[in-house]
């Protein structure tokens, strides 16, 4: 997505707007861009200051090939600055940098652009400190906060922002062109789910340790719903030696989501819904036998749970402990 | 691009705008040294967006050619290794050559190092300053402009436009200002031969510091020229740019009282060392505070006071004291630094009033002034 155009395709609400305040010369000083995984919201970012500093000020779409454009796509623009989350979150230093940054004047125009990628991941501190030039912006400045989590910004930060909702992708179209650039159907359905963009999912797809992180989301499902007994051995052996670092282990919680739903579908014979598991599985009916639905409503809730006491650092392999505990009762 | 240099001028520059590069700098660009080529010279450039340094060696100089065979362009290369490779080569002369793929060659008797290079026009643009709204100054008095005033800039973030020096042009008179609103230096000279005014520019302390490092001492002319987000320092073969602070600078002065209850006249060595005497208790603790007491019209008592460790008082005299009695506290520090910067040998010290700040200046000279919020206490 590098156009206007060809945002207007996936996110058309979105562009609208930013590009009618675009015409009209009326850009706020701050957006709060929010949207699931690939839903153009650093391509929109680009976008936005790339109108600003375009050299042909092409109100329509920034041209591109000039100068100012050029240097934006690499992150040589000195007067655009991008903020990361350094490690889990946007520490205060880095605020504290941006925020001397702005004591001073522009290096090349007297307007300036800041773009902070993560804006959930902003510490307490760091986001209260930010809270003092989003209020008082000067004169040209453009802030530009993307966030996967609209939830966790805080409400004060929210309230001075321009909101720009971006629409999730939706499923079927990507499946779609997945299955269009060749891969295979029941990739595709679960690819879709997991993911928003296509090169995303064909790596992931020819991932090895994706497939196996598949077999094992299927082997423990196997385990718990034949001989329960071995699960703490299952979970020492393999789930915690495959799933090392914290987004391996969100991911291998987010597949045991899906394989969850998917059992409690095929009781309501749901069964285009059916993602993880081809739907004709064994694997399925017997688990469905050993799990009621109101059962595996509670366990899905506590694989939800799981997932927040992982982002609150509690100890990997106690969560998964934990967890299979709660699905044997 | 291609052209082929003299070593030892290539290292002095590069030495130059090296002083400008920061490894830590968010700008990926800005890692790099750019060179441009041009039938009249090669241009250096080295930036951390604060500050950027340009040198420039002419291709003829004096009769000795610096640059020969040159082909116009422009490279970015690596500054972590482009300094060291020029350093250690072996030949007096470097021919340099950078291809449309953005391969550099450097070669150099039969040393020869292939460098990637970045293209050149990533690099942020440096304004086109005009010189005809310019003016000049000797570099010695430049430097002892900033000497005199940038030790008083705050350190502090909290009011960022005081990290900065107040240059002011008025009516041929230039003025240096720097506040942390404890105290406040400021030095005035006269400017002939220009018509041009600003008043609202704040140059940071930080780059100050720097240029004052860079220049050397001499009596050759510095040209200075000022855009809306730029100050340009240019001396013969190096350009200083700085960026401004943003925002409007306070009114000072307002600040500086026109009359005065006592006047000191005191030679600057002795009450120098004195205080500096009196500040060994008061270090750290309770800001330094030191107490002065005038006693009769030729004594004057400074005391120091700490309850743990002990106290210190002294004697000094003074050529004259004129008008009330006073007693008042201030920061030793403070005193230090503003008599540091005086460098003359005799200074008025006028007071008005303990709870009201004083001003310091050499005799018989008003361009100097220093001022100084007293302590309160009981």
């Amino acid at each position: 997505m590098e156009t206007w155009s060809e945002v207007a395709e996936v996110q058309p609400l979105a562009s609208k707007i930013i590009t009618n305040s675009m015409k009209k010369d009326r850009i706020s000083h701050a957006y709060l861009l929010q949207g699931e995984r690939g839903t153009g919201k650093e391509a929109i970012a680009l976008l936005i200051a790339k109108g600003i500093f375009c050299e042909t000020n092409a109100v329509n779409e920034p041209c591109q090939t000039c100068n100012a454009c050029k240097r934006i796509t690499s992150g040589n623009h000195p007067d655009v600055h991008w903020i990361e989350p350094d490690g889990q979150s946007i520490k205060i230093d880095q605020i504290r940098n941006l925020q001397k940054e702005f004591t001073y004047s522009g290096l090349e125009s007297n307007k300036k652009v800041y773009i902070i990628k993560g804006a959930d991941t902003l510490t307490v501190n760091a986001a209260n400190r930010i809270l003092k030039f989003l209020e008082e912006p000067s004169k040209r400045t453009t802030a530009i906060m993307l966030t996967d989590n609209s939830q966790a910004i805080l409400p004060t930060i929210r309230s001075r922002c321009q909101v720009i909702d971006l629409r999730p992708l939706h499923p079927t179209m990507l499946q779609k062109q997945l299955i269009e650039e060749g891969m295979h159907e029941r990739n595709a359905v679960l690819m879709s789910t997991l993911t928003n963009r296509i090169d995303d999912a064909f790596t992931r797809i020819n991932d090895e340790w994706f497939a196996s992180a598949r077999k094992i989301v299927v082997q423990l499902i196997e385990v718990l719903s034949t001989n329960p007994e071995d699960i703490f051995l299952f979970i020492h052996q393999h789930w915690v030696t495959h799933f090392k670092d914290r987004n391996e282990q969100e991911e291998g919680l987010d597949l045991l989501l899906i394989a969850m739903k998917d059992i409690l579908y095929y009781h309501i014979e749901n069964e285009a819904g059916i993602v993880f598991f081809a739907p004709s599985d064994e694997l399925l009916e017997l688990a469905a036998r050993r799990f009621s639905q109101n059962q595996l409503v509670a366990v899905l809730q506590a694989i939800l749970q799981a997932k927040r006491k992982l982002k609150q650092n509690v100890h990997p392999t106690l969560v998964m402990e934990q967890l299979t505990l709660q699905i044997q009762r | 691009m291609k052209f082929i240099i003299q070593r030892d001028q290539l290292i002095a520059s590069v030495q130059n705008v090296m002083k400008a590069i920061s490894s830590r700098t968010v700008i990926p660009i800005l890692t790099g040294i750019k060179i441009e080529a041009r039938q009249d010279g090669i241009t250096l450039t080295g930036s951390d967006s604060d500050i950027s340094i340009e040198s420039y060696i002419p291709a003829e100089e004096n009769g000795t050619v610096n640059v020969e065979y040159i082909e116009e362009g422009s490279i970015v290369l690596q500054a972590k290794y482009f300094p060291d490779i020029v350093r250690k080569l072996p030949e007096k002369t470097i021919e340099i050559h950078a291809d449309e793929n953005l391969k550099v060659t450097i070669r150099s008797g039969k040393a020869e190092f292939n460098l990637n290079g970045q293209d050149a026009t990533e690099y942020p643009q440096l304004p086109k300053l005009q010189t005809d709204d310019s003016f000049e100054l000797p570099i010695d008095l430049l430097k002892s402009l900033i000497k005199q005033t940038v030790f008083a800039v705050s350190t502090m973030e909290t009011r960022p436009i005081l990290t900065g020096v107040n240059v002011k042009l008025e009516n041929q008179t230039l003025t240096f200002t720097a506040t942390d609103s404890h105290r406040l230096a400021s030095r005035t000279i006269p400017v002939a031969d220009t018509t041009n005014e600003f008043s609202n520019v704040v140059v940071p302390g930080k780059s100050l510091n720097e240029l004052n490092k860079i220049l050397d001492d001499t009596e050759d002319k510095v040209e200075i020229s000022v855009t809306s987000n730029q100050i340009l320092f240019r001396t013969k073969h190096l350009n200083f740019l700085s960026r401004l602070l943003d925002g409007n600078y306070p009114e000072t002065s307002r600040l500086i009282p026109d009359q005065s209850k006592t006047v000191l006249h005191v030679k600057t060595k002795e009450l120098l060392s004195t205080i500096d005497r009196a500040s060994l208790l008061a270090k750290e603790e309770r800001n330094n505070v030191v107490r002065l007491t005038t006693q009769g019209d030729q004594l004057v008592e400074i005391a120091s006071n700490h309850p743990e460790v002990g106290n210190v008082t002294e004697e000094v005299t003074v050529s004259s004291i004129e008008g009330e009695e006073l007693k008042i506290s201030f920061s030793s520090k403070y005193m230090m630094d503003a008599l540091k910067a005086i460098e003359f040998e005799d200074v008025n010290i006028e007071f008005t009033g303990a709870l009201r700040p004083f001003i310091i200046h050499p005799a018989n000279e008003d361009s100097i002034l220093q001022l100084i919020v007293p302590v309160r206490t009981y």
